[in-house]
């Protein structure tokens, strides 16, 4: 049944786990949540190691610092939270607060004394919106009773057509 | 005149399972179900309604992986033998219920069903892309791409080169195929992220379909919700699926397909009669898999006790709910007009492969829906997307909402614990192939060779539905084993082309085991310098 011959071709060798490279992205999950997933070289931990010594080292926290950017105003950042992490990970999900939005984050190491040092910077994302957006060009606009309605019918999903008629006559 | 319009969307695809080192595979037989039970039935029901001279309009999707297999030699052949199979069970069948009442029309049915779909497949000369272009010709059907490997874009955008990499093949792909540009695009799983549009619009494409949520919480708020397309930042035409439609049709509770005179997808003669005798007809002979001769209606809840399946009734099923999908679509239209003041359009997007193999009758619904509303109305009228546009309406500008139409909307499906280890590698992979094509313009000899290869390994690596099958739970391991197997493939190939040590032989083998996309442009990765991607900096 199988040609020997080409049986190696997709078999026995696996995927790297490391790829030499510092390298931190993003990617939206949902208007809520991201992923993150990241490698820190060896030689970047190192070069961190000995900037800091190695007690400040040892009590230094790992941490990703997640940055909402202002709304209409891309290139200004709104506020930021941090979010410890296991010193092992290499990716984390994690939740942020508004939809509709552009966050990046930065990687690093936060000292005893609060003092928190980037070492990798992300790509940015957006947030999916989860509503009608209030923004309304007045150009293209319904008056309010018919888009009420229009926008009820689609809304309706969970109906079907027979079923939301039997629904109006009632 | 129509009050209002209805755009049926049929997306068919299927990933590239091309198995050269199997006689026989599994996911070889995914394919060869569908061409039985789906296309062909319904290019046979088309052409019928074609040929009686009845009005319709449908818009296909066809995916490059799809119709890269439907154009695959060793796949036709196959098929070939595979349908052969299958009527001789089919022969044995009439055989072994003749004299039963119950049963011998059916296994008639099936040797009917199997010698016709033979007989239109040789009659195109196993090549089903023609008989898809003399109607897309005869401007019956609209046929409209998808990204080359069905990749995922919102997930590989951390590249751009890769999104442009995906389209701008689909786009040459299909041209070559059909004579002429699509004039738009099926994203995979209707997945949007915001910036998409410019490289679509770059490409000449002209219209996409989102979620329903990617056009109306669109910004700013869309005058007509999903009823008519807006239009995006870059100039591109986006088109909101309705809803109604949706649950209406692919429901399997509430939908048509779920109704008791239906044939029962899940009682198989392959498990119901013994190994010795259907055995050796199966896909593998020996192994107890569909064989697509199903004798029972659907019947009742569950599976224990079944009915036999009545053609007829079934039949008079399908026209009725086709009559009820039409009033449903007048009364909708009308209503929507009366809102709107010009007339809606509504979109109905729907996988392929729901008609004829999941839901049997739904060819013959399509086709009775089309004759109905030919002839039994004139509110609502059959039309593409294109034609729509063509109408002139003027279209809002806004931003569609980055969406899918998979579970909850957005990406989780193809981003969770189960499949998210592949991004990291993909976009590794995506990040040296933009390095490569960039480095080395203008490669010829051996060398191209390697290049294009890479480039088909990755797009392949990049397909959608290896996360969704990660995310299904079944058929895991297949899943994982294309998505790393293409990118070990690839770092081979890189490695190779980094050290100028390319293994002609090894090559070769590789070109002819995964042979997609044999005019790839490896260069379609080269790097976008307008939009350089955005990614991790050392600080």
């Amino acid at each position: 049944m199988t040609n020997p011959q080409l049986q190696f071709l997709h078999s026995g060798v696996s995927l790297p786990q490391f790829y030499g490279i510092d390298r931190l992205v993003i990617l939206p999950r949902d208007p809520y949540s991201l992923f993150a997933y990241w490698e820190i070289t060896e030689s970047t931990r190192e070069k961190l190691k000995n900037e800091w010594g190695d007690a400040a080292w040892q009590q230094a926290i790992f941490q990703m610092r997640v940055y909402k950017h202002q709304w209409g105003r891309e290139e200004q950042i709104e506020s930021f939270f941090d979010i410890r992490l296991q010193d092992d990970s290499n990716n984390w999900y994690f939740h942020v607060p508004d939809t509709d939005r552009l966050y990046h984050t930065e990687l690093g190491w936060c000292t005893a004394g609060g003092y928190f040092r980037p070492v990798l910077r992300s790509n940015l994302v957006r947030t999916a919106r989860d509503s009608i957006s209030d923004i309304i060009d007045e150009e293209w606009q319904l008056p309010d009773w018919k888009a009420r309605k229009l926008y009820r019918r689609i809304s309706l999903y969970h109906l079907s057509s027979p079923e939301m008629f039997r629904r109006r006559k009632l | 005149m129509a009050q209002g319009f209805l755009s049926l969307i049929l997306h068919a695809h299927l990933p590239y399972v091309r198995h050269l080192e199997h006689k026989y595979s599994l996911e070889e037989k995914w394919f060869y179900e569908a061409l039985t039970e789906c296309y062909i039935p319904l290019l046979m029901h088309l052409e019928k309604l074609r040929d009686d001279g009845v009005y319709f309009r449908l818009t296909f999707s066809l995916s490059p992986t799809l119709v890269a297999m439907m154009e695959d030699p060793l796949l036709r052949d196959r098929y070939s033998h595979y349908l052969e199979r299958l009527q001789h069970l089919a022969r044995l069948e009439e055989e072994r219920t003749a004299g039963d009442e119950a049963f011998a029309p059916l296994a008639r049915m099936y040797r009917e069903h199997f010698d016709a779909a033979g007989a239109y497949f040789h009659r195109y000369g196993g090549r089903l892309v023609g008989a898809f272009r003399k109607l897309s010709e005869e401007n019956y059907l609209e046929i409209i791409t998808s990204a080359s490997t069905h990749g995922y874009l919102p997930l590989l955008a951390v590249q751009p080169e890769s999104i442009y990499a995906q389209v701008a093949n689909a786009v040459s792909y299909h041209t070559a195929l059909f004579g002429e540009p699509p004039r738009g695009i099926w994203l995979p799983e209707c997945a949007y992220y915001t910036g998409l549009d410019e490289i679509l619009a770059e490409l000449g494409l002209q219209y996409f379909i989102t979620a329903t949520h990617g056009v109306l919480y669109a910004v700013p708020r869309p005058k007509y919700g999903v009823y008519s397309p807006i239009i995006t930042p870059a100039g591109v035409a986006a088109f909101g699926r309705d809803t109604e439609t949706s649950k209406q049709v692919w429901s399997a509770q509430e939908g048509y397909p779920g109704d008791y005179d239906y044939r029962e997808f899940y009682r198989d003669i392959a498990y119901d009669l013994p190994l010795d005798y259907v055995g050796p007809h199966l896909h593998p002979p020996g192994m107890r898999t569909d064989s697509g001769i199903k004798y029972y209606r659907i019947t009742c809840e569950g599976l224990e006790y079944k009915e036999p399946y009545r053609p007829d009734l079934a039949l008079e099923k399908a026209a009725q709910h086709a009559g009820n999908f039409m009033f449903n679509r007048e009364q909708q239209v009308k209503y929507l007009a009366s809102l709107m003041g010009r007339p809606p359009i509504i979109v109905s997007p729907y996988d392929a492969e729901l008609f004829g193999h999941w839901w049997f009758e739904g060819p013959h619904w399509l086709d009775y829906l089309c004759r109905k509303m030919a002839y039994d109305q004139a509110t609502v009228k059959l039309i593409t997307p294109g034609e729509y546009l063509d109408l002139g309406y003027p279209l809002q500008v806004a931003s569609p909402n980055p969406s899918s139409w998979g579970d909850k909307g957005h990406n989780e499906v193809w981003l969770n614990g189960t499949n998210d280890w592949i991004y990291r590698h993909l976009h590794q992979a995506a990040e040296e192939m933009v390095a490569l094509a960039t480095e080395y313009p203008e490669a010829d000899g051996l060398l191209k060779r390697a290049l294009a290869q890479a480039a088909r390994e990755l797009m392949l690596a990049q397909s959608s539905d290896w996360p969704f099958i990660m995310n299904s739970g079944t058929m895991v391991e297949y899943a994982r084993q294309r998505a790393s197997g293409h990118l070990v493939n690839f770092r081979s190939l890189l490695r190779m082309i980094r050290e100028n040590k390319i293994d002609g032989t090894w090559l070769q083998q590789l070109e002819e085991y995964d042979n997609i996309f044999p005019h790839l442009d490896y260069r379609l990765f080269q790097s976008l310098e307008a939009t350089l991607p955005q990614e991790a900096a050392l600080i």
